[in-house]
């Protein structure tokens, strides 16, 4: 069964009360458990709409978003909010790091919500951590830390809780290109050694020379999907 | 600690400075709430002070025609007995007294009197010169030839301890009669008209001077409780029946019921406009703190949190200033309120004299504070749920936006 399974979403935005602007013309896309896949485009193609969409952050215009087979039309606002901790993983283009938590306590936000126990989740996290190379960084808060250790962190809090899959919307945009390749790298090296689904948006060439699958968006359609 | 109010708790200090005005001006409207009640608490006083200071009951019982005219021979008959059938409330005082008006002479002029005759064991708890003996002593029991007078009319007929003075009165049988009594003791009353015009003298020496037997004027009670007046009132009217007149401090002194009302009156009015000044404050700095935050709660709301974790995590943050402010701006009302009650903070003495009074109700011009522990925990519960109420708003409101809306934001 298809992890995210996409079916002729639409999305149009009313811009200035009458003007609507359509940012999603119809996609469809299936994601499979394990996949490392991108989704690629210039500017306005409708990258971060769709991400929006299969994280069930917004509801498309028409179509059906699934998520492990459950269709997300029609769930209530506190179903979409229990899907997304216990289900999907974000990272953000901007980190986005609760500046008053620590790293470790940032990465152990989304357990927390699942009230695992106290011991249990700073287990967890430790070994998260060491897994990553953020074991010096347990208790540091992010304005002490640099972009691209506080996006790892952020790939920590999204895999910390084990979701089906994680959304990276544009994941490497405010790094350096060291930085940039470094954090793709743990994100790869955590799909092939975890399984864990990676779905993340970017125009960066060398991220998507490392994604296994590009789905390419222009003017809000799928134009191409290729596999490697 | 919870882990939300741990959050919360961090996130209060993130604008160190901010948080810390908005504590000070909740912090600091408690205190002058508390402060300004206190003192207007201590300016006027409560009405068992108020009727302290003049000798007044907050019920007095009489006959109907005393009441009108005064006369020496409207008499309670065997009060003794009578004062047994009253089934008065824990904590009530009472004092019965013989009343009368008279001359009283010394060598050095004379001057007209009140004349109250007393049981000195009872008489001070429910009129506080009574026992505020500044020279000499208080009356024995059954001493039937002293007496004591207030210092203002000591001054004025220069008459000293020990000296002999002599009551002129109307007695009952419409004669006149005449005692000589020996000054034991000079009082000190706040309100001047009591200090220069009232004089006491034992229980049996004023039945003896007026010829009444055993019999009394007036029975004066104090209660434990204020608003224990009317409903106490209405049943002895009940149980004495027409031929006594009871009548409450709100009848006899209507000025002081007023002035009451205007007390509670102006602490409201005030109050209102500083938990007004106070809310609108605390609204607009948590406006401004959540609504900076929007990215950050769409996070949350990617993340996982439900729209209510939001709402708690908001109000968690109201709590703790609240609880913070309210400790501090209670804790300074009290310590300041306390500290005015023990000493004079301004003394307007040499203005207006040691009191002014209006319509019969004593204003002191030694400005001094009223400490109350329950006004204080009572305008601090008013604070902490306004502080905790204005959270709801802009909690609600962030709750509510759609968490890619909320990512949108700047």
């Amino acid at each position: 069964m298809s992890v995210v399974r996409v079916e002729n979403v639409t999305k149009s935005y009313a811009e200035r009360g009458a003007v609507t602007t359509a940012a999603l013309r119809g996609v469809d896309l299936s994601v499979e458990p394990g996949e490392f896949m991108a989704i690629a485009g210039p500017s306005g193609s409708g990258k971060t709409t769709l991400l929006n969409l299969i994280g069930a952050l917004d509801a498309p215009t028409s179509g059906e978003v699934f998520i492990d087979g459950t269709s997300l039309c029609g769930l209530s606002p506190l179903a979409l909010a229990d899907l997304r901790r216990d289900r999907i993983g974000f990272v953000f283009q901007a980190y986005n790091l609760i500046p008053v938590l620590s790293a470790a306590e940032n990465a152990e936000y989304v357990l927390q919500l699942q009230r695992v126990p106290r011991a249990q989740r700073r287990a967890r996290v430790a070994a998260l951590f060491a897994k990553l190379g953020l074991a010096t960084m347990m208790d540091k808060r992010p304005p002490k830390m640099s972009g691209g250790e506080q996006q790892r962190v952020a790939v920590a809090r999204a895999i910390a809780a084990e979701p089906a899959v994680v959304l990276a919307d544009e994941p490497t945009a405010n790094l350096d290109q060291a930085a940039g390749r470094a954090l793709v790298e743990m994100m790869h090296e955590l799909n092939r050694e975890r399984g864990v689904t990676f779905v993340f948006s970017t125009h960066d060439p060398m991220v998507l020379a490392q994604a296994d699958r590009v789905v390419r968006l222009v003017d809000g359609k799928v134009a191409a999907d290729e596999r490697k | 600690m919870d882990a939300l109010l741990l959050l919360a708790w961090r996130n209060i200090w993130r604008h160190r400075r901010r948080t810390l005005i908005n504590m000070s001006a909740v912090g600091l409207g408690l205190f002058l709430i508390i402060t300004y009640s206190g003192l207007i608490g201590g300016v006027l006083g409560d009405a068992k002070n108020q009727l302290d200071n003049i000798g007044m009951g907050h019920i007095e019982i009489s006959t109907p025609a005393w009441r009108l005219k005064h006369g020496a021979g409207m008499v309670l008959a065997a009060p003794a007995a009578l004062l047994a059938r009253l089934a008065l409330p824990p904590g009530a005082e009472v004092g019965v007294r013989v009343v009368a008006r008279g001359l009283l002479t010394s060598p050095r002029g004379g001057v007209g009197v009140t004349i109250h005759g007393i049981d000195p064991a009872r008489e001070p708890a429910v009129a506080r010169y009574a026992g505020d003996i500044r020279e000499g002593a208080q009356l024995a029991p059954d001493d039937v030839h002293g007496i004591v007078i207030g210092d203002e009319l000591a001054t004025r007929l220069r008459v000293r301890l020990g000296h002999k003075v002599r009551i002129m009165v109307q007695r009952a049988d419409g004669e006149m009669g005449a005692a000589l009594y020996r000054v034991r003791g000079i009082f000190h009353a706040v309100v001047p008209a009591i200090a220069r015009s009232r004089v006491l003298v034992t229980t049996a020496a004023a039945e003896e001077l007026l010829g009444i037997g055993d019999a009394a004027h007036q029975i004066v009670i104090q209660l434990g409780r204020v608003d224990d007046a009317e409903p106490v009132a209405a049943r002895l009217r009940a149980e004495l029946g027409a031929g006594y007149d009871v009548a409450t401090y709100g009848q006899l002194l209507p000025v002081l019921k007023a002035l009451e009302g205007l007390q509670n009156g102006v602490v409201v009015v005030m109050a209102l406009f500083v938990y007004l000044l106070v809310g609108l404050g605390i609204l607009n700095t948590t406006l401004m703190s959540v609504f900076e935050r929007t990215r950050e709660f769409g996070v949350m709301r990617a993340l996982g949190n439900r729209p209510r974790q939001i709402v708690a995590l908001v109000v968690a943050e109201a709590f703790w200033i609240a609880s913070v402010s309210v400790a501090a701006g209670l804790v300074l009302g009290l310590a300041v309120t306390w500290i005015g009650s023990e000493h004079t903070l301004l003394d307007f003495g040499q203005i207006f004299g040691e009191s002014m009074q209006i319509g019969g109700a004593v204003i002191r011009s030694a400005l001094r504070t009223e400490y109350s522990l329950t006004n204080g925990l009572k305008a601090s519960a008013i604070v902490y749920v306004l502080t905790l109420g204005v959270g709801l708003y802009p909690a609600w409101r962030i709750s509510r936006l759609p968490p890619a809306e909320a990512l949108r934001a700047s």
